[in-house]
Parts: structure tokens; C-alpha cells; sequence
């Protein structure tokens, strides 16, 4: 029905479409989501071909085949018998793309012709539940909600091959935005949709497969429950977790910096947490991994640590049984389980604290035979107990330090930098006051930033947490978790939190295991 | 809409007060400053009485104004010594030039300047617009009397093709059909002056506007529609644009078009309101003047009140702004 082939748009010097291609079948919804200015409003106008129209400056090349025929060669008149007769679409901003001076019959019938009766709209109307009585209205004479029913009317009302739609549930409430789409649902069952959204629970709940664009790139593409419910791109995995869903439990998260056009390499490089140096200086390609596309030279998120096989036992008691689980870069996996069930253990056995019976401790993706510099320098802990981590013989510059100088970095201005870098990072005072103060004059929720700090200090890619809140009282600590949530944003720390609350392990991770005599089970997070 | 009605009926209310205050500030006698002294003993007595039911000097002047109104609508506005008559019947022969003249330019010269502007608007840079937007630029420079006089010139005197003075052949004593067409004939050269005069500002106002409702969003979606170009050039850019121009037109146009009207008029000899009104004041005819005033003050609140309606029916989300 549609193919788009290496389409590239570009508005001046600045290329909003790079290098597209995918195709939509005759009956089949893709969505297109991404944030706004990530190139779908222009996407959509291009497959109208009304580019020219909306900037002068366009500049298309690629194909654009809808049946045989390609839409960013055809001339102008032949484009006007395609448009919406073939092609529709529901434009966004329902508050003025209608025409003030003409009612909403009007504006339809100039569609079907004068000929017909205007029963077949008044049907089309009342499909999408427009209060049909109000046919002859002028656009400021209805809500903007009733405006959208009628543009998603006359969308539909020619019986087109393809429909675009764009935003088209975005000035909807709630119970409007599912009865509409369930509309939409029904009478798009003979024809192609494009759905470009930015609202990820429509395009959730309409289309078949997801597209996900970030910087005029596809970086993601596949089953749309496949992309929901495991995104793989770190960009799909952050827009997710900006979207206010009712299956999450876990605070809001953004994605880290603002859209920028980038010219080189992932596209998504500035923002992204787990970049490498390959990232900053090759684009990668869409590739096949297990029934998704993805752009990554990484292959989607990485798995930061991983147990596998993990067995302990004392004085022939079974303390872990096969504990094998994995920790995503940037995911926050919640541990519960009650006192004696094992959780310590296992922190101690990551840390290379204890020793392991049986199994094997990956780091990113590589066994990990000895705990040494290298791999205290990528995992951190922060431990139950604030007050004794720290020896209150050293100051707070010195106790942050720590760390630093265990892995033998001893430029004192180097590091006091990055103390004090750091320690702005997790909200505390900078000043030499603070930083030659001693930790037992802190309060405990201050003390429990410096330990998070000082964890920090070697910018690690995974923080083993244990309990770490329990000494706090509950208006600290959800500040701490506040803190630990941006920290994650900014750094994509991957997190094992480990807790006895199943309210706190609900509002801060994205799994939850269970850790139960022994044995690992994965919880359901509602 | 009953707030603008309002209005228009304390304009109305003024003028008539101002007709009536006016000559009262004259020095002396209103009736021996306005007529003269000789001239009032040389009326007969008949006349003399009509004259005095105009201002009822002997009357207090609450009760003066009171009269003043009343007689105004019952038609009296004076005497026209020079002429002899009733300045109401003076008046009533003058006034259906201008409005034919008016009228007419008016209708022409707005219809030209809508489809020109739209169709300029539309092609905005091409060729057709910059040699249209040319040329209402030039001529839009030109003052009524100015561009009334070259055609004058050119048409009636050099290639004299076309009379150019009065708005009938004297004493032709021709049919029916052939005083129609004698007057037809009189009316194209000042009625082709007015609307050169007049054409540019409307061009203008729809130009602009349409160039502005084209970058609209429902001019998008009209396309996408996959409308005809005529269409959407007319039906939905063009309609948009009137609302603006309405808008602009409105109070200017009145005085305007009454202003040029009556200087082409002058021009031509046309026998409208701007030639009774010259004649007048050469003559020192107060009353005729005075009577002239009125009605042509009139004539231009009315244009107004027109447009005003007009425009409420223009754009739809007006009636909700009152
Ligand atoms: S890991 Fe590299 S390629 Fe993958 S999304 Fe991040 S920056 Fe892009």
C-alpha cells in the first residue's frame, strides 16, 4: 500500500527525515511515536505531499510509492485526485486547522459533493459520536473535543485507502480519548493507518506495530507489545518511562538533555547513557535482533550485571538456591524478601565479599574472575547501616575521597574537583565548611547522601543498595529516593535495591524480584 | 449589534444637533445672517413664514430644538433664495446622482478590488501580482480631482469619445431608450474616474489579508482536502479574507467614497450633491449648504451602518463577541 524508500526531508541545512524506509501494509496501523520535533508532523504532510505548501524551503528526495505511483514526483493535479480520496488525514491542533466561516457540514459536504444527501454525514458524525445536532455549527460554537470528532469524521467519510492520523486523540479527555479510539479502530479495519503520536498509550491501545523515531531516524521498530512491554532502545525505554501509564509504579523519569539535531553518529549519543566511543562517530543501521529493528551498536540496552547460577549454602543450609537474574544499564531491579532470606548474602556475594558456592557474576557481559580495582570502580555499594560505613575519624572531603585514593588516584586538586562535583550532584553544600565538617555532625539524611556520594566518586555503572533508607525517616527518605531516581536519569545506573518494603521496591524499580528461601521469583509489579 | 445601533443614533443625534446649533453662533440674528437683511424684507410673505418655522427665533430654545428635529423630519430644512425652492426639493433632485454614482463605484470598485486582491494574494511574487500590485500602487496615488481631470482630458476633450459634463444632453428630446442610453453614456467617465480612485484600497487590504489567511491552517487542511484551486482560493482563502478587509473598510470607506464622489462630481458637472453644494457656496447659499450637509453626513452613516452589517455576517464568531 505505502512504501517509503531512503525518504530525506530537510528544511534548509537542517534534515528533519534521514534516510527512511519502511512499508505499511493495506490493512495494517503502524504508529509513529517519538517527542515533538522528532519529524512526524513532517513525515505525515510529506506522504500528503503538501510539504511545499507548509514551508517553502523543503527539500524531499526519496521515494514515496503509494500503490505504483510516487508522490514526491507526481504533479500537483494528479496529487489533488489522491488526496483524501485515497489518502486522508486528521490533522492536529483541532483548535484551528478547521475554517472559522464555514460550518461543520459545510466543511464535509464540500467533500461528497453537493449531490448526496446529507445522511451519509450525519451517520459518519454520529459514528464518531458528534453530537449530530450540532451539524450546522461553526467551529468556535464547539469544544475542541467535539472539533476532533469531526475531523476524525471527515477523515473517514470518502472511504480512504490510507489515513493519517496525527494527534488525533491529543485534545480528548480520557473516557473520549478510548471511545475514540475504539472508533477509530472500527473504521480503519478495511484500510491502512499511520498514526504519528506522541502519546504512547493511543498508540499503544491502536496500532499493530510501533515505529519509533528519534532525529528523523528510526531507532526501534517491531510488534508494538513487543516494543511496550521491552523496549530495547535506550530512547524507547525513556519515553516510556516519561509517559504517565497506568501499569507503572515507578516514579516519572525523563530522558537525560534536550532533542538536537546531530549529524554524526547515533543520533541519540548526547543523550543517551550507555554511549561508547563508536556511538559519537557511526551511525548504526536498523538490524534485526530477536523479532525487533534496532539502531544500536550496542544492540539495545545492555544487561550491566548478571547473576547466574548463584548458589550459597551454610552448614549444609541452603541460603540461595540457583539465584540467576539480570540487571539492564539505567533499571532499577527491586530485591525483597524478609530478614534471613538471603538478600544480604547475595549483595555480599556481588561485592566479592563473600564467596560463592556455585554460579557466575557477570559484568557487562563478562565473567567476573576477580574483585579488584576494575570492578569496584564500575559497582559501588551503599550499605543498611549510614553510621558505621563511614569511620569518623576522617572528614567528609576525606571520607568522599576514599574511594579515590583506594584506586590510587592522588591528585589532591584532581580529586577535591571531583568531590565537590559530586557532592553537588546529591545536593549538599560544597563549601569548606561542609567539606572539613565530620560525618557524625550530619543529620542522617545528609549522611546518607554523603555514602551515595561517595559511591559515586568512581562513577560506577551499577550501585548495589542495601536497605538503603531504613535509618531515615519517611519524608527523608523519599528524598533520597528522589535522589537516587534523577541519579539514575542523568547516569543510567543500573540499581539493585534491595528492601523489605514492598512500597518502596513498588515506587522505585521497574522489576521487582523476590528473593524467598533461597529461590527468585519475579513479582508482578500491580 | 444593538451597542453599534446605539451608536449610530447619537452620531445621528449630533449631526442634527450641530445643524441646529451652528448658525445660532453665526454673529447677529441666525435668519438675517443665514439669508441676509434684504433679502428677508424682499420675501413674500409666504415664504417668509416657511422660513421662520425653521427656526422659531421667538421661542424658547428647548422648544427651538424640539421644533428643529421635528421639522427636519418632516422635511423643512430651509429655503434657497438663489433657487427659489425648498432646500428639501433641492436636495431630493441632487441626491439619486451621487447615490447612482456612489453606488455603483463603490459596488465596482470593492467587487474589482476583492477578486484582484485575491487573485494577486494568491500568486504572491509571480508575475501577475507584481504588474497588478504595480499598478494599484501608482494609481492609488492619485487624488480624486487629479485622476477625474486626465480622463476628463483624455477621454472627453482629446479623443472626445465621451461627454464629460452634466449627466444628460440638454434638449435632446430622444426616446425612452435613447435617454437611458444618454445617460449611461454621461455617467462612465466620472464613474471610471471613481473607481480607479477607489479600486487601489480595497486591491490593498485584500491582498494583504489573503497573503495572511493562505499561511492559515484550515488553507492546509483545504488543500490536503484535495479541493479545486478555485475553491479554495475563493471559498475558503478568499471568504477568510474579506472578514479583515470588511473590518478596514468600514469606517473609512463612508467618508472616503462621499469625499471623492463629491469632487468627481465638480469635475464633471455631474448634477449630484458635490456640484449642488459648490454651486452653493459660490452663491453663498447658507441654506442649501447647511440643508446639503445633513443629508450627505447622513448618507455617509448609513454607508457605514452597511458595512458594519456586513461584517457581522462575514465572520460567524462576531455575534458572540456583542
Ligand atoms: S548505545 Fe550508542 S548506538 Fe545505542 S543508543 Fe546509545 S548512543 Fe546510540
Amino acid at each position: 500500500m505505502l512504501e517509503i524508500r531512503n525518504l530525506n526531508i530537510s528544511y534548509g541545512s537542517k534534515k528533519i527525515i534521514k534516510d527512511l524506509s519502511f512499508e505499511l501494509g493495506s490493512r495494517e496501523i503502524i504508529a509513529v511515536v517519538g517527542e515533538s520535533g522528532t519529524g512526524k508532523t513532517t513525515l505525515a504532510l510529506s506522504i500528503m505531499g503538501l510539504l511545499s505548501q507548509q514551508s517553502g524551503d523543503a527539500s524531499v528526495s526519496g521515494e514515496i510509492l503509494f500503490g505504483e505511483t510516487d508522490i514526491c514526483r507526481i504533479r500537483e493535479p494528479d496529487l489533488r485526485l489522491l488526496r483524501w480520496k485515497r489518502i486522508s488525514m486528521v490533522f492536529q491542533n483541532a483548535d484551528n486547522i478547521l475554517n472559522p466561516t464555514m460550518t461543520i457540514y459545510q466543511q464535509i459536504s464540500e467533500l461528497t459533493g453537493k449531490n448526496r444527501d446529507g445522511s451519509s454525514i450525519r451517520e459518519m458524525l454520529a459514528t464518531v459520536s458528534f453530537p449530530v445536532s450540532r451539524i450546522n455549527a461553526y467551529p468556535h460554537q464547539l469544544s475542541i473535543g467535539e472539533r476532533q470528532k469531526a475531523l476524525v469524521a471527515m477523515a473517514y467519510i470518502l472511504k480512504p485507502d490510507l489515513v493519517i492520523l496525527d494527534e488525533p486523540t491529543s485534545s480528548l479527555d480520557p473516557d473520549a480519548r478510548v471511545k475514540i479510539i475504539s472508533t477509530i479502530k472500527k473504521l480503519s479495519r478495511d484500510r491502512a493507518v499511520l498514526l504519528v503520536t506522541h502519546d504512547l498509550g493511543t498508540a499503544r491501545s491502536l496500532s499493530e506495530k510501533t515505529m519509533v523515531l528519534y532525529g528523523g531516524d528510526i531507532v526501534e521498530m517491531g510488534p508494538t507489545e513487543k516494543i511496550f512491554s521491552g523496549p530495547r532502545h535506550p530512547y524507547t525505554r525513556g519515553l516510556i518511562r516519561s509517559y504517565p501509564g497506568m501499569d507503572r509504579t515507578k516514579d516519572l523519569q525523563g530522558i537525560r538533555g534536550k532533542a538536537e539535531f546531530i549529524e554524526t553518529g547515533c543520533p541519540f549519543h548526547p543523550r543517551c547513557t550507555q554511549s561508547i566511543d563508536i556511538c559519537r562517530l557511526l551511525k548504526p543501521v536498523l538490524k534485526e535482533y530477536g523479532g525487533l529493528k534496532l539502531a544500536c551498536h550496542r544492540g539495545g540496552i545492555i544487561p550491566m550485571l548478571e547473576m547466574r547460577d548463584i548458589r550459597k549454602s551454610y552448614n549444609k543450609n541452603n541460603v540461595l538456591e540457583s539465584v540467576s537474574f539480570k540487571i539492564y544499564e539505567g533499571e532499577t531491579v527491586g530485591l525483597l524478601g524478609k530478614s534471613g532470606s538471603g538478600k544480604t548474602t547475595l549483595a555480599r556475594i556481588i561485592m566479592g565479599l563473600l564467596e560463592k558456592d556455585a554460579g557466575e557474576v557477570y559484568l557487562e557481559e563478562e565473567p567476573v574472575k576477580k574483585w579488584d580495582a576494575g570492578f569496584y570502580s564500575r559497582v559501588q555499594m551503599i550499605f543498611q547501616d549510614v553510621r558505621s560505613s563511614v569511620s569518623h575519624r576522617l572528614n567528609i572531603l576525606d571520607a568522599v575521597m576514599e574511594p579515590l585514593v583506594i584506586q590510587k588516584k592522588v591528585n589532591r586538586t584532581d580529586n577535591i574537583t571531583a568531590v565537590k562535583k559530586v557532592l553537588t550532584e546529591v545536593e549538599l553544600p560544597s563549601d569548606e565548611n561542609f567539606l572539613y565538617g565530620y560525618p557524625h555532625h550530619l543529620s542522617g539524611g545528609e549522611l546518607q547522601r554523603v555514602i551515595i556520594a561517595r559511591a559515586l566518586i568512581l562513577s560506577p555503572r551499577v550501585l548495589i543498595a542495601d536497605e538503603p533508607t531504613s535509618f531515615l525517616d519517611p519524608s527523608i527518605q523519599a528524598k533520597v529516593l528522589k535522589l537516587l531516581n534523577r541519579l539514575q536519569e542523568d547516569r543510567g545506573l543500573g540499581i539493585l535495591f534491595i528492601t523489605h518494603d514492598p512500597g518502596v521496591a513498588r515506587k522505585v524499580s521497574d522489576r521487582i524480584l523476590r528473593l524467598d528461601e533461597g529461590i527468585i521469583k519475579n513479582e508482578r509489579l500491580n | 449589534m444593538r451597542k453599534k445601533c446605539f451608536s449610530y443614533i447619537i452620531a445621528f443625534l449630533i449631526i442634527i444637533t450641530l445643524n441646529f446649533i451652528v448658525p445660532r453662533l453665526l454673529p447677529g440674528d441666525p435668519l438675517s445672517a443665514i439669508y441676509g437683511e434684504e433679502v428677508l424684507l424682499k420675501l413674500s410673505g409666504e415664504t417668509r413664514e416657511y422660513i421662520n418655522s425653521t427656526y422659531n427665533l421667538d421661542r424658547p430654545v428647548a422648544i427651538q430644538y424640539v421644533l428643529h428635529v421635528i421639522s427636519i423630519f418632516r422635511g423643512n430644512l430651509g429655503y434657497s433664495i438663489y433657487y427659489k425652492k425648498p432646500v428639501i426639493e433641492l436636495v431630493f433632485s441632487y441626491i439619486p446622482y451621487t447615490i447612482i454614482l456612489m453606488g455603483l463605484g463603490m459596488l465596482i470598485s470593492t467587487a474589482l478590488g476583492i477578486v484582484l486582491g485575491i487573485e494577486s494574494g494568491w500568486r504572491r511574487g509571480k508575475r501577475y501580482d507584481r504588474f497588478i500590485l504595480f499598478m494599484m500602487i501608482f494609481f492609488s496615488g492619485f487624488p480624486a480631482f487629479f485622476m477625474g481631470a486626465c480622463f476628463l482630458i483624455i477621454f472627453g476633450v482629446i479623443l472626445d469619445i465621451l461627454p464629460f459634463q452634466g449627466a444628460k444632453t440638454a434638449y435632446s428630446g430622444m426616446a425612452a431608450s435613447g435617454i437611458t442610453f444618454d445617460f449611461l453614456r454621461h455617467l462612465i467617465l466620472p464613474l471610471l474616474s471613481l473607481v480607479f480612485v477607489f479600486t487601489p484600497s480595497s486591491y490593498l487590504l485584500t491582498r494583504n489579508a489573503m497573503i495572511s489567511s493562505i499561511k492559515e491552517p484550515y488553507i492546509l487542511l483545504a488543500k490536503a482536502k484535495g479541493l479545486k484551486d478555485i475553491r479554495i482560493r475563493y471559498g475558503h482563502a478568499g471568504r477568510n479574507s474579506l472578514i479583515p478587509v470588511a473590518t478596514h473598510t468600514g469606517v473609512r470607506l463612508g467618508t472616503v467614497m462621499m469625499t471623492g464622489t463629491l469632487f468627481i462630481e465638480i469635475i464633471f458637472s455631474y448634477p449630484g450633491m458635490g456640484t449642488l453644494i459648490y454651486n452653493s457656496i459660490l452663491n453663498r447659499d447658507y441654506p442649501v449648504i447647511q440643508g446639503s450637509f445633513l443629508f450627505v453626513a447622513v448618507l455617509v452613516l448609513l454607508i457605514n451602518f452597511l458595512m458594519d452589517i456586513s461584517y457581522v455576517r462575514l465572520d460567524p464568531r462576531i455575534e458572540y463577541a456583542y
